[in-house]
């Protein structure tokens, strides 16, 4: 069908509305519609519903849609008042209902203006009249708005990325001035006035500059809101990585067993620990102040741990804990009898520094210093005091020690620094007044590596050590209720300062009584548990643990003998465990057959001894031994020849020896050429032993002069002294050893220097009695003493003497003079 | 993240879904070449032909009209749902030739309008 009907018309007729006409109202609330723009719409008032349903009801779907002047119209009635008068004609192009509620889309149409209003009920309606188009006042400035309005949209979107694509393409290519301008106008917040003037304006200049300016504002806000988002954004970012990150170290350390608290709960628990221990005032400020900067640190910070170490040693140690003491001065002594045969002076000398405890509780420790050969029970004496004053004991033995910092610690910069020996052996005991037993003092070491006994000077001074500071504390410990007891095998090595500092104690060998004693009350008891022999299996007599003192050990102690007695311990429980016996008694006939032959044969007195042979004494660290010196004339050869391993002090006492003779050869019978025309020897064995010391003057003088007179020294002689050039003769040391060696030798007669009589106090008892003891003060008293009456001429014989037809020409012996005198 | 640029995003959208008016309603058209000129066929269901004006310039064609409810008069009818939309459309179809002076015929069939064109015979 062909419509001849239609208008080909070059104008197009728009869908014109009448000019004045009446519709529905819808008014609305904080919303100015435009036109051209699409809008929801929910609509939920009676009045509002019915408005919408009325212009549904139309063929055009058109609703006048007008803003409210207030925003608070809470469920009051919109009145006539209330409104504006400009509105925009709209078309519903969708609605859907929704339990009361229609929601709506609207499309913009033209603006209006209300020329009356025809109802308010059942729902509002006015008769509107259509306004004009914008008009356009200045073309150039409208341009000029309208480039400036896009590129402020084009900042705006930079800022944001999530607006949808189909919106950000609708924007750019809005090339109409106004209706950008309105879009713009609804999707801005203005608020309502700025909004309704908008759309009240009649040109196209009025609106675009209030849209410019609108616009402007909300880009500055947009950019201030966006870097705010930013740095917000940055922040978070971090604080989420550190978040992410803190989460798996605590799974880590999970996995691995460490507590995920632990940091908090260790900080606390040291805090706690802190708050109850009793510490003195100082110190509690230095472990708060340390306590404070730990609980700042992450448990990683290589600091942690350290504070942390610190922080425990520091509240474990005992800064006023202290044993209570039991001291019952009866008790120590019983304890000490116990646990030490003999040593009477040593448990007496004890007993006067606990008895000043006991009178003086505050009083200042002392330092004793136990001197003596090893195995004579130094070490168990120490113990034995502990015991007897209630105190805990420790022990820490110096030998080898070549660093101070092993004493006073390393400071705490150091990695793996820790306290010294003392301090840790303070917090082993924890109490402050343990008994401390320094071992071996007399082997510390001394050289490029450091020097120990300086820092035990500090140590040991009851004047300095209350306030005794450990490098790696770097606090004041009062060490001053501290029983220090060192011990050593001798004194030499220990220098001056610190030997000054302690009180010196000398504990000798035992005689072989002391032994026997020993061996009955302590030794063989305790090897017979040790080797797992009953009570009364096994049993040894006296002679033989005197064969096993005199044979089969060398030793100022007893630990030897302990062995020794062990031995045959483990031999009888040999014998028992197979079932060939229930008791052995051992006697010194059977003590071969167990340990075999003697391994021991000690210097024991000669029958006789020829002339220019002499029995000496000496000390040495074992205890004491004696020696025989001996002396040979070698004819026609001059001079003195020494052997045997013999120290300068040695050797220049035998030449003052032989010099004094020489000098005094007519008092003593000799005769000078035979001094001059013989060199002599002058051997001492064993002559692998060095040996050294003044002491075996008199023994020089008193071979050379048997020599020289042919008369013999008494072989149940033994002597010790030092002599000087004119024929004095000086004290020596070690005089109990000396002694007790000769007697164990067994000789009876004893030559000591007049000076040393009071160390006869010493020798115990039952050797006193036997021995007899000739104090001399002169070389002649020495010599009378110790030469036998007769010449043996079958001596002198042998030698030279050139003056007198080979016939000796002995003078009146001048020491049967003196005898008489 | 996406939070925080969607406040901003609201900020400036406040809370107004605003679209630029976009053609609601704009009919779809077919164009075809025939050995004698042309046919264009336009989706305008419920559309009355006297409502319809359509339009030549150059080799521009332009269908312009109104769609009315017209079942709506009846008394005591609601709206429950609308989605048809209701209102003028105008619809600009632009040709590869000139077609000024071209003989128009058209008719509804089916719901869709038919526009045949046919070359001036000159």
């Amino acid at each position: 069908m062909v419509d001849e009907n239609i208008k080909t018309q070059a104008e197009t007729p728009a869908p014109k509305l009448p000019e004045q006409f009446e519709i529905p109202v819808l008014p609305l609330q904080n919303t100015t519609l435009f036109p051209d723009t699409v809008v929801p719409l929910a609509v939920g008032r009676e009045r509002s519903v019915r408005a919408v349903e009325s212009a549904l009801s139309t063929e055009e779907k058109l609703i006048a849609c007008i803003t409210t002047k207030t925003d608070n119209m809470n469920g009051d009635e919109v009145k006539f008042d209330d409104l504006f008068q400009i509105g925009t004609v709209v078309n519903v192009k969708r609605m859907m209902r929704n339990e009361g509620v229609m929601q709506l889309i609207v499309q913009g149409m033209d603006r209006f203006r209300i020329v009356d209003w025809m109802q308010d009920q059942p729902f509002l309606k006015a008769k509107v009249q259509m306004l004009p188009p914008l008009v356009v006042r200045d073309g150039e400035a409208v341009e000029a708005l309208k480039r400036n309005i896009q590129s402020m949209i084009q900042q705006a979107l930079a800022l944001l990325p999530n607006i949808p694509p189909e919106v950000r393409m609708a924007v750019m290519t809005q090339n109409d001035p106004v209706q950008l301008a309105y879009f713009l106008a609804s999707v801005l917040d203005l608020g309502v006035e700025t909004e309704q003037k908008m759309l009240e304006s009649e040109s196209v200049d009025g609106l675009l500059t209030l849209t410019h300016a609108a616009l402007a504002r909300e880009l500055e806000i947009m950019q201030i809101r966006s870097k705010i988002a930013t740095e917000a954004q940055t922040e978070m970012d971090k604080s989420q990585r550190d978040y992410v990150l803190r989460q798996q170290m605590k799974a880590i350390q999970k996995e691995l067993g460490e507590d995920e608290t632990g940091e908090k709960a260790e900080a606390a628990q040291l805090r706690e620990r802190l708050e109850t221990a009793d510490l003195p005032d100082e110190i509690r400020k230095e472990a708060e102040r340390e306590l404070k900067r730990m609980e700042q640190l992450p448990q990683s910070a290589p600091d942690y741990q350290v504070i942390r170490t610190y922080l425990e040693y520091v509240l474990e140690l005992p800064w006023k804990k202290s044993s209570e003491e039991k001291l019952d001065l009866n008790e120590a002594r019983k304890i000490l009898d116990e646990d030490h045969y003999g040593l009477e002076d040593i448990k007496e000398r004890i007993l006067e520094s606990l008895a000043v405890i006991k009178l003086r509780p505050d009083s200042k420790s002392p330092i004793l210093l136990f001197v003596g050969p090893p195995g004579v029970g130094k070490t168990s004496l120490g113990r034995s005091i502990a015991r007897a004053l209630g105190r805990e004991f420790e022990r820490m033995s110096l030998g080898g020690m070549r660093d101070e910092a092993e004493l006073r610690g390393h400071r705490r910069t150091y990695i793996g620094a820790m306290p010294g020996r003392i301090i840790q052996a303070l917090r082993r005991v924890g109490v402050n007044n343990p008994v401390m037993m320094l071992d071996e003092i007399d082997k510390l070491g001394n050289d490029y590596r450091g020097d120990p006994s300086a820092a035990l000077l500090e140590i040991l001074d009851p004047q300095q050590n209350n306030t005794f500071r450990d490098n790696y504390l770097d606090l004041p410990f009062d060490l001053s209720k501290v029983f220090f007891i060192a011990t050593a095998n001798s004194l030499g090595p220990i220098p001056a300062p610190l030997r000054d500092r302690m009180e010196i104690i000398t504990l000798s060998g035992y005689s072989d009584q002391e032994k026997l004693n020993i061996a009955k009350q302590y030794l063989i008891a305790r090897q017979i548990t040790e080797n797992g022999i009953a009570e009364g299996q096994l049993e040894i007599t006296d002679d033989a643990i005197n064969l096993l003192t005199a044979r089969y050990t060398r030793e100022a102690g007893v630990r030897q003998l302990e062995r020794t007695i062990g031995n045959l311990a483990r031999k009888v429980a040999l014998k028992i465990a197979e079932g060939a016996t229930d008791k052995v008694t051992i006697t010194a006939a059977d003590v071969k057959g167990y340990l075999g032959g003697p391994r021991f044969f000690p210097e024991s007195a000669r029958e006789e001894l020829p002339p220019g042979v002499a029995t000496g004494m000496a000390w040495t660290e074992m205890g004491g031994e004696v020696l025989f010196i001996e002396a040979t004339a070698l004819p026609g050869g001059s001079g003195l020849t020494l052997t045997g391993q013999l120290g300068d002090v040695m050797k220049e006492s035998a030449q003052a020896a032989r010099s004094y003779l020489w000098a005094h050869a007519a008092e003593f019978g000799i005769d000078p050429d035979f001094i001059k025309h013989n060199g002599v020897h002058v051997h001492v064995p064993a002559g692998a032993i060095p040996k050294d010391g003044p002491s075996a003057g008199v023994t020089m003088a008193s071979a050379l002069a048997s020599l020289y007179t042919g008369r013999k020294v008494r072989s149940d002689t033994a002597m010790t002294g030092e002599i000087t050039l004119s024929g004095l003769v000086f004290p020596v040391g070690g005089v109990k050893e000396k002694v007790l060696a000769a007697h164990r030798a067994g000789i009876r007669r004893i030559i000591l220097p007049a000076q040393n009589e009071p160390d006869i106090e010493d020798i115990p008892e039952d050797v006193r009695k036997e021995l007899e003891v000739i104090p001399a003060t002169r070389v002649s008293d020495v010599l009378a003493a110790a030469l036998e009456k007769n010449v043996d001429d079958s001596v002198l014989e042998q030698f030279v003497l050139p003056n007198r037809d080979g016939t000796p020409d002995v003078g009146e012996p001048l020491i049967a003079k003196e005898n008489n005198g | 993240m996406a939070k925080s640029t969607n406040r901003t995003f609201q900020f400036i959208g406040s809370s107004k879904t605003v679209r630029p008016s976009e053609r609601l309603w704009y009919p779809a058209a077919d164009v075809f070449q025939t050995p004698e000129g042309w046919m264009v066929k336009v989706e305008l269901a419920g559309v009355s032909v006297e409502d319809v004006q359509i339009d030549i310039q150059g080799n521009v064609l332009t269908i312009a009209g109104t769609r009315r409810d017209k079942s709506c008069a009846a008394a005591g009818f609601s709206y429950q749902q609308l989605e048809i939309t209701y209102s003028s459309f105008e619809k600009t179809l632009t040709f590869p030739a000139r077609i000024e002076g071209a003989r128009i015929e058209h008719n509804f069939e089916d719901g869709l309008l038919i526009i045949r064109l046919w070359k001036s015979e000159k």
